[in-house]
């Protein structure tokens, strides 16, 4: 095993070991690049993982305490735990249910096909759909996506079913869409055997992660060291203004300082906005990387809702891959939908357990208990859509401090009215394909906590708009970079770990070429 | 109500409670007494009123409550106060209410601290209880079976089945 000197500043230390920082950690050690990976939760193997949705949650999840604000319906339903991602080696990607789509050329260029919306902070991404699609392309074949590299798409199930035959009768495009999850055996790991547990682990590896693929990769290389159970609490920085270590508490509670060539951040989003806040100096007073006030600012979370629907005979949703199902013909922008932006349109299924938590948080009595009771002739559908940034939906530390002494964050979001727009158009669309297949009644359930946390650290083409370059490097601390998902310039409709694989991967090979050339 | 599946909890997971049947069941709670406890029995069959679902399985929510109110101060004194809350709210206490009555009360505390805990607590324990997976047909872990795909995952029938590769 590979074990760098907590003196190395030859090393990039990378934070978080999920979508961003695993990929991350992999490319560059195929690069021969010195990497820590330091990665806040446990290393657990497929033997640890429970089927079970709550067991899941409860070994897998962020529960460290965080608070909320505004007028977004999580603040009410979900206030201590309003966004939701994992806290393990492989992070949230041991948990994704792996629908994987590609940002349309529009959508980097929102501001300027939007037009300017009031109340909005849109801007156009500082990089195109074409110098995106080589990467796009790599991330792909790595984590094998159907319907990509010849890999067949994901064979319909009963809720798919039911998705398929209401979209026909709209006349609507409908596919099982794109996931990375074999259907064929393919590097060297198994195809699905429909199981239905991606969200709480998944035992059989038949889904990508960076758990079960990339950081056993990056390790076989032997440049790459894993430390789990290693909790960042602060990144400093030279008498230059370069970031030259990481501060992190291990799982026995020391604390320990790492150097660094060069810092990337990649806890997801809310995290990494935290810790950039939290990494105050007399230099950098309000924040490293934050001199133009963007670090947390622009928070995003995707237009993520659900409609469940009861039908006369059993569907057995739960059975099988959750979300194969995908409809594209409202992702693109029209303005005569009367907002902006798109939306996909997904399948959903859960067990009992969370259809139930989930449905409508509050929600009790003899209407609830007779529709939860036909659980098994329920189907699930679902959409992603865009939303809209706004400055002031964003990341701040409060008073308050957990246990490694770092601010606990609040999470502010208002919705935007486009956002109510584009959520009632699409509860509208996804009850009809229910209705058309035969639904006795649909219910629209509300958004649960965050699953796709977005640009509160943003890229932008000049300084002044964003925290990030194109490449992710922070315009004000060259050797700092970010790798999740707070990267993104503006949200895009579609679910976010591809484009996050894609961009970790182009920042590798920029990464790799800087130190290269002596600039990094 | 589905009869032709069986649901499973994952083997790795500790196997349900199992509480003697009758009014003795109060006798394995570590912490709550028995009113606390039947209150709060009547209170998670008025808030999730599954009248096909045996008493036990609310008991066993009931005793899952026990378990989080004896880890946790906070916990217990919130479950408590809720006991006070809804026998005090008329001049009945509330297991000898009628469902009319007892639902009146519940929807007049709907914004405390106290009821959220208990309604909360309740869609968590007991939709998680494998005999109402049983009742409602869902049917749990999976992978120790071999999962799904021999086992029904695309076996719906009443309507016409997708072209293959759409
Ligand atoms: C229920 C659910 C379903 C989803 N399904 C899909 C899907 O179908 N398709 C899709 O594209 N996306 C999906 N997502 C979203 C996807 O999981 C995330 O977008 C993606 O994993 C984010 O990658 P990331 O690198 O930003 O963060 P993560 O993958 O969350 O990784 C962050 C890691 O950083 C670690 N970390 C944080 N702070 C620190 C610190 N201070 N020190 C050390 N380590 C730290 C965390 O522990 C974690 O392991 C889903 C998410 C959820 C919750």
């Amino acid at each position: 095993m590979t074990a760098y000197e907590l003196d190395d500043d030859g090393v990039i230390v990378i934070i978080g070991s999920g979508a961003g920082g695993g990929t991350l950690a992999n490319e560059l050690a195929q690069r021969g690049v010195k990497v820590v990976l330091l990665e806040a939760g446990r290393h657990l193997t497929a033997e640890d993982f429970v089927n079970d949705e709550w067991g899941g949650y409860e070994m897998l999840s962020w529960l460290d305490k965080r608070t909320s604000s505004g007028t977004w319906r999580v603040a009410k339903d979900h206030p201590l735990t309003p966004s939701w991602s994992c806290q393990v080696v492989g992070g949230t990607t041991t948990h994704w249910s792996a629908c994987c789509y590609r940002f349309i050329a529009d959508e980097l260029r929102a501001r300027t096909v939007y037009g300017d919306i009031p109340g909005t902070t849109l801007i156009d991404w500082p990089i195109t759909l074409d110098e995106l699609n080589p990467y796009y392309d790599l991330a792909e074949a790595k984590m094998g996506v159907t319907r990509t590299n010849g890999l067949p798409g994901l064979p319909p199930n009963n809720n798919f079913k039911v998705m398929y035959a209401g979209a026909r009768a709209l006349g609507l495009n409908v596919s099982t869409g794109r996931h990375a999850i074999n259907t064929i055996p393919y590097d060297g790991r198994p195809a699905t055997i429909q199981d239905g547990f991606t969200i709480t682990g998944d035992k059989t590896g038949s889904r990508w992660s960076t758990l079960n693929v990339e950081i056993p990769k990056g390790l076989a290389t032997g440049k790459l060291e894993l430390r789990s159970q290693a909790r960042a609490v602060l990144i400093e920085h030279d008498a230059a203004g370069k970031a030259s270590a990481v501060v992190y508490v291990d799982g026995a509670g020391l604390t320990h300082r790492q150097k660094a060539r060069a810092v990337v951040l990649a806890g997801n989003c809310v995290e990494s906005s935290r810790l950039l806040l939290h990494s105050k100096s007399a230099r950098f007073p309000d924040g490293l990387a934050n001199g133009h006030g963007h670090v947390g600012r622009h928070y995003l979370r995707h237009l993520i809702q659900t409609v469940w629907s009861t039908f006369d005979k059993p569907v057995h949703m739960h059975r099988g891959e959750i979300m194969g199902g995908m409809i594209d013909d409202f992702v693109r922008h029209d303005p005569s939908r009367g907002f902006a932006g798109g939306y996909y349109i997904e399948m959903n299924s859960m067990g009992l357990p969370t259809t139930a938590a989930f449905m409508d948080p509050g929600w009790w009595g003899r209407d609830f208990a007779s529709v939860i009771e036909q659980y098994s002739k329920m189907a699930g559908i679902f959409m992603s859509g865009e939303d809209m940034p706004q400055a002031d939906n964003r990341i701040t530390l409060t008073d308050e401090l957990d246990a490694f002494g770092v601010p606990v964050a609040n999470i502010h979001y208002d919705d935007h009215p486009n956002d109510l727009k584009l959520r009632s158009h699409g509860y509208k669309v996804l009850t009809s394909i229910h209705k058309a297949a035969g639904a006795k009644r649909s219910v629209e359930a509300p958004a649960y906590p965050a699953s796709h946390n977005l640009g509160s650290n943003r890229m932008s083409a000049r300084p002044e708009d964003g925290v990030l370059d194109g490449h992710g490097q922070a315009w004000e601390v060259p050797n700092l970079f970010i790798a999740d998902g707070s990267n993104f310039a503006t949200g895009g409709a579609c679910n976010p770990t591809l484009t996050i694989v894609a961009l970790a991967i182009r920042q590798a090979d920029f990464m790799a070429g800087q130190m290269a050339a002596g600039e990094l | 109500m589905s009869a032709a599946t069986t649901a499973h909890k994952d083997p790795k997971l500790p196997p349900p409670l199992d509480l003697p049947e009758g009014p003795e069941w109060v006798a394995a709670l570590k912490l709550f007494d028995a009113h606390t406890a039947e209150t709060l029995v009547a209170a998670a069959r008025t808030l999730y009123p599954h009248d096909g679902l045996p008493e036990r399985v609310y008991r066993r929510t009931v005793a899952h409550f026990d378990a989080m109110a004896s880890k946790a101060p906070g916990a217990a004194q919130a479950f408590a106060e809720f006991v006070d809350l809804v026998d005090g709210a008329l001049p009945l206490i509330f297991r000898e209410l009628s469902e009319g009555y007892r639902v009146q009360v519940l929807k007049g505390l709907e914004a405390s601290t106290a009821f959220r805990l208990v309604q909360r607590s309740c869609v968590r324990f007991l939709y998680d209880d494998v005999e109402v997976w049983q009742a409602f047909g869902y049917e749990g872990a999976s992978v120790h079976l071999g999962g799904y795909v021999n086992r029904g995952f695309n076996d719906l029938d009443w309507l016409p089945d997708p072209p293959p590769g759409v």
